[in-house]
């Protein structure tokens, strides 16, 4: 036995490819899964909060960097109106608008950003927390 | 002519025998390989947030609207919070909870947070966190004009 071994007898032919049709579908899952995260131009420190609700990781996200400047996902607005006609244009596919305000924002940009999601007709907004842990103010 | 039968003698040959034996390993290492990557870089957590409603657009209505109103003011000297006001009645963010919780119930309703434009916007969350945590259903924003 030993000696057939190792003299190179050929491995028993499995059935390979329900399983590289499995490992495929896999690899297409993730992938697609992975475009819904998607970069900001910029780096925003949400705020923290105790009390949270819990939304589904969607495409078109508004950013509001502590400066101001607002982008959805990650091309940059250059000002509120370009946004507005932006979320119009995709308001079909955005079933809740999540605003990522930067904690340091001001509540002025905040509530221009979400009275021009209204105008585009975008009822449901959330403002988002941060993800990590709360540890207490 | 005999060239034709005869490659036509070998594509029946072919198809005949079984498929040729190739080297599937490499391949699913490597499928394995983009898997993991694609794993680790994919979260299915939740994004966790705060939901908000805004008045309808329009005129603002003459009827004063049911619920608590808080007022904020823009912080001034040196100062990174602002003063609020709730029905006339100063809070601060330490006794928020409190103020919201003593409410009357069909007060707790629904609150319109009117900051001014310079409000640091963690301090709304945290109020909005305070009122979550107190009962308050709906939170609004309206502006200061």
């Amino acid at each position: 036995m030993k000696l057939s071994k190792s003299k190179g007898s050929k491995m028993p032919q499995l059935p390979m490819e329900p399983l590289v049709d499995c490992v495929f579908l896999l690899l297409i899952f993730f992938m697609i899964s992975n475009i819904l995260k998607i970069p900001p131009p910029f780096t925003v420190d949400l705020p923290e909060s105790k009390a949270r609700s819990e939304f589904a990781r969607k495409r078109y996200n508004v950013y509001i960097h502590e400066s101001g400047q607002v982008s959805v996902d990650d091309v940059r607005m250059a000002d509120l109106d370009a946004m507005f006609n932006y979320l119009l244009l995709k308001k079909k596919e955005i079933e809740t608008l999540i605003i990522r305000a930067d904690k340091n924002a001001e509540h002025g940009v905040v509530v221009d950003v979400m009275e021009r999601a209204k105008q585009a007709e975008i009822d449901n907004l959330a403002l988002a927390i941060s993800e990590d842990d709360y540890k207490g103010m | 002519m005999q060239t034709h039968t005869h490659e036509e003698q070998m594509v029946t040959e072919r198809s005949e025998r079984r498929a040729p034996n190739v080297d599937m390993t490499p391949m699913i290492d490597c499928v394995f390989l983009l898997i993991i990557f694609f794993m680790l870089a994919t979260t299915f957590a939740p994004l966790p947030g705060i939901r908000v409603k805004l008045p309808p657009p329009g005129q603002p209505s003459r009827e004063k609207p049911k619920g608590l109103i808080l007022r904020i003011s823009n912080p001034v000297g040196g100062s990174d919070e602002g003063v609020m006001i709730l029905n006339n009645e100063i809070v601060s963010l330490d006794n928020a909870f409190g103020v919201f919780m003593n409410a009357a119930p069909e007060a707790k309703d629904m609150l319109i947070i009117q900051a001014g434009r310079q409000v640091v916007h963690d301090q709304i969350i945290k109020i909005m966190d305070r009122a979550k945590r107190a009962g308050v259903v709906k939170i609004g924003f309206a502006m200061v004009q």
